[in-house]
């Protein structure tokens, strides 16, 4: 190659910043021109989150000494850094200037680019967010001008240490946030998200009853933890003790200059070294031979048994799926156990599971995604779709009936109101057969794709179908049970009636599998006709 | 080939129409596809290739006109045209979740053919289709090529009369595309019909024997690849010609293109 024809660019020493920062600006304005749903929901969570942030900072200002404010502002400084870090493992397409697989073929040297990326890492809702948050960390604990002085390095380097956390998490997981697993990794992240809510909720609720004090131990570690470490300077500077003030931001200092460091060296790795994502080891092989022989020996032959296994398998391996299950059977379960801890529950909201659960019928077709064709492909008559319908419904009683009794047996025993367990059993299983029922006719009447990437489960322009399958699908159900819900109160106010309540339970069993046979005997006829029309639903998005 | 008469068609189309909206994807096409043959349709991007391969498979329902594949109506008779045909769409996916074998096991057992007989012929499509090694990796982590070998795998399985590809060799490596090559030429000796959709000219003058012409939703040509090219010297001049596309003279643009001064 003549590289002597060749007018260098000047690699690397023209000024990348304001580039990258441009970029940064101009994505985030062409994803929010994309549509105004989401020009909508952007600017929402913007004035969400500021409305946020300020009235955590006005908290803060308002608790200024009070004795253990500074407990509390550290920990919020060493919970807002975990946020931080956290959130480009359940978010990796959140950012694209950022991910630095995109810029391998530019000629960029890691320090500068460093630099750049740093900097348009603290544009947006997110660095706002945190540099409002910290400002009332740092307010709520400085008193004197020595303290005020800490406090402009010390938000400079928490808010630095914050950001370059995350992007050195980031850049160190890329590999692993582009795969397959990570993605799948990120639609699991709501529960996390939930169930973090949950542990914090119950934490609060601690901390209320008994006070603030019970941190006190916490922040002696968080202190010299970064970036809590430069609040707790500034609480030190508060305080006259200028020599440990120092230490804690100079320890600050360090982890940025680390963070920095390691972020460098995986970028310097990540755009030297080729993506060997694709390759992966056939090492999985023998353990899920075993496993699926396993379970095919068990269900029925022919069409009713592969279909069952396949949804049995999707129940484990498909994230969307798994995601929708896990919230059914923990909400399910929830909902009456702990309304029965905490004294307020009724053996009814037992019926919660069975109605939780009986969701996952609805749009059966929608969760197969454009697959659909090749169960379509092997519809050809009524016949099929009802054998197809009912392998569906079984696969979903191989986990619901179990769980559904369960969940009614713990719920009466915690509520020690045995007399009650076969009529709600009754009601359960009624319940569960409507549910099933209006399912599979909703299934093939107003079928919706889900999209399989991200947190949304209706493709865009199908949210109507959405909502007339599910909430129209469960009114007709509660409607559907209606007569074994009026037997239940007859049975209960009538005189005599208490002593025949146990034949609920046969009666609303009988019930359910009547009802179940007739949704899916009425279902299946639609479903034939309408292959092609469900196909089309379903591969939307 | 089984089925079949003399006069045979593999597939006849009559007044084929679909719109979508405003837009006439299939603008009333007439097709007579011959039984036993290996069969091109061939056309640039947004032809209709894709829209006309649902329709006659039944994946589509089309606004106006009638399909027969082997002398049975797609619509009237699905029983016997959805045993009949073996289907590989694009765009559409796979159950991805399952691995390959798993994949085979499922399609072949929900089309009715003992477990027994099913994984006798899954491992022999997954040996002749170099997908041993990858049988138990689950689809989703398949490569381009891979995922077209596991479709082809899937839509043999239950051996067709009639097999529909839609790009087959699309986004796909030299090496598997041999090997897909292999098993279609192997197919069709036997006196099998293949059907696929594709825009690469020299791919389908080469491996086929007859082709049809699409172009904006309507069918330009068909018959057999000598008629098909007629005086041309190549069935992409032939195309070019039937498409009308013009060859834009692009001497005096890009002329800071190539070596000298930057």
């Amino acid at each position: 190659m003549s590289t002597g024809a060749h007018t260098d660019p000047a690699v690397g020493t023209f000024p990348i910043t304001p580039v990258v920062v441009r970029l940064k600006l101009s994505l985030l304005r062409n994803g929010l021109r994309q549509s105004g749903g989401r020009r909508a929901a952007y600017v929402a969570s913007a004035v969400v989150a500021l409305l946020f942030a300020a009235l955590q900072l006005t908290g803060f200002v308002a608790l200024r000494g009070h004795a253990h404010i500074a407990s509390v502002s550290v920990l919020a400084a060493a919970v807002l850094a975990l946020g931080w870090a956290v959130m480009p493992l359940f978010f990796p397409s959140g950012d694209e200037t950022l991910d630095p697989t995109r810029l391998v073929m530019l000629p960029l040297r890691p320090r500068p680019l460093v630099r750049a990326l740093l900097t348009a890492s603290l544009v947006g809702i997110g660095p706002l967010f945190t540099v409002l948050l910290l400002v009332g960390c740092v307010v709520s604990v400085a008193h004197g001008a020595a303290a005020y002085v800490v406090a402009v390095p010390a938000l400079a380097l928490a808010l630095l240490v914050c950001v370059a956390l995350a992007r050195a998490v980031a850049a160190a997981n890329i590999r692993l946030l582009t795969s397959r697993k990570g993605r799948d990794l990120a639609v699991l992240s709501g529960l996390v998200i939930a169930i973090g809510a949950q542990l914090v909720n119950f934490g609060m609720q601690r901390l209320g009853s008994a006070g603030l004090a019970q941190l006190e131990p916490a922040r002696e570690v968080l202190q010299w933890v970064p970036p809590a470490s430069a609040v707790g300077a500034v609480d030190a500077a508060s305080r006259g003790s200028y020599g440990i003030a120092v230490a804690q931001l100079a320890l600050t200092a360090a982890a940025l200059a680390a963070l920095l460091g390691v972020w460098a060296r995986s970028l310097t790795r990540l755009m030297t070294s080729p993506d060997a994502s694709t390759l992966q080891p056939a090492d999985t092989a023998v353990r899920e031979r075993s496993r699926s022989a396993g379970l095919t020996r068990l269900l029925p032959a022919g069409r009713t048994g592969t279909v069952m296994e396949r949804g049995l398998r999707y129940v484990w391996r498909d994230p969307k799926t798994k995601a929708a299950w896990v919230t059914s059977l923990a909400i399910g379960l929830i909902v009456p156990v702990f309304n029965a801890l905490q004294g307020t529950g009724s053996p009814y909201f037992a019926c919660f599971a069975a109605g939780m659960l009986g969701i996952q019928m609805y749009n059966q077709f929608g969760q197969d995604t454009s697959a659909f064709w090749m169960v379509a492909l092997t519809i050809s008559s009524p016949r099929d779709a009802y054998v197809e319908l009912r392998g569906r419904a079984l696969a979903l009683l191989l986990i619901t009936l179990p769980y559904a009794t369960l969940v009614t047996v713990v719920t009466t025993a915690l509520l020690d109101d045995w007399a009650r367990l076969p009529e709600v059993l009754g009601l359960s299983f009624a319940l569960l057969g409507a549910m099933l029922a209006t399912g599979a006719w909703t299934s093939a009447r107003f079928p919706y794709s889900i999209p399989q990437e991200g947190f949304k489960n209706v493709a865009p322009g199908q949210t109507g179908l959405a909502w007339i399958s599910i909430f129209g699908g469960m009114v007709a159900a509660a409607l559907l049970c209606s007569p074994v819900i009026a037997l239940l109160i007859w049975a209960n106010v009538s005189a005599g009636g208490a002593s025949l309540t146990w034949l609920l339970l046969p009666v609303g069993a009988a019930y359910g599998a009547a009802i179940t046979f007739l949704g899916l005997r009425l279902a299946a006829p639609r479903t034939a006709v309408r292959l092609p029309e469900i196909l089309t639903a379903v591969s939307k998005g | 080939m089984t089925g079949v008469g003399a006069d045979s068609a593999a597939v006849r189309v009559r007044g084929l129409w679909k719109r979508f909206g405003q837009q006439v994807a299939v603008a009333g096409i007439d097709l007579e596809l011959p039984a036993g043959k290996f069969i091109g349709l061939v056309g640039p991007n947004g032809a209709g290739k894709t829209t006309t391969l649902s329709m006659v498979t039944g994946l589509l329902r089309p606004d106006q006109g009638t399909v027969e594949v082997v002398g049975h109506d797609v619509w009237r008779d699905p029983v016997a045209v959805k045993a009949r045909i073996g289907v590989l769409p694009e765009g559409l996916r796979l159950f991805e979740r399952l691995s390959g074998r798993e994949l085979l096991s499922y399609s072949g057992r929900l089309r009715g053919l003992p477990g027994a007989e099913v994984d006798r012929r899954a491992t022999q499509l997954l040996d002749v289709l170099d997908l041993a090694g990858a049988q138990h990796k689950l689809v989703v982590d398949y490569s381009t090529g891979m995922r077209k070998k596991i479709g082809l795998a899937t839509a043999l399985l239950h051996n067709p009369e009639v097999l529909f590809l839609d790009e087959p060799f699309e986004g796909v490596d030299p090496v598997s595309a041999q090997t897909i090559r292999g098993v279609l030429e192997r197919y069709t000796a036997s006196g099998a019909t293949v059907v696929f959709s594709s825009h690469v000219m020299e791919l389908v003058e080469s491996l086929c024997d007859w082709v049809a012409v699409m172009a904006a939703g309507r069918i330009r040509a068909q018959g057999t690849l000598a008629e098909v090219r007629g005086e041309a010297p190549t069935l992409q001049r032939a195309f070019l010609e039937l498409v009308g596309a013009q060859s834009r003279d692009t001497a005096s643009d890009l002329d800071w293109l190539g070596g000298g001064p930057r």
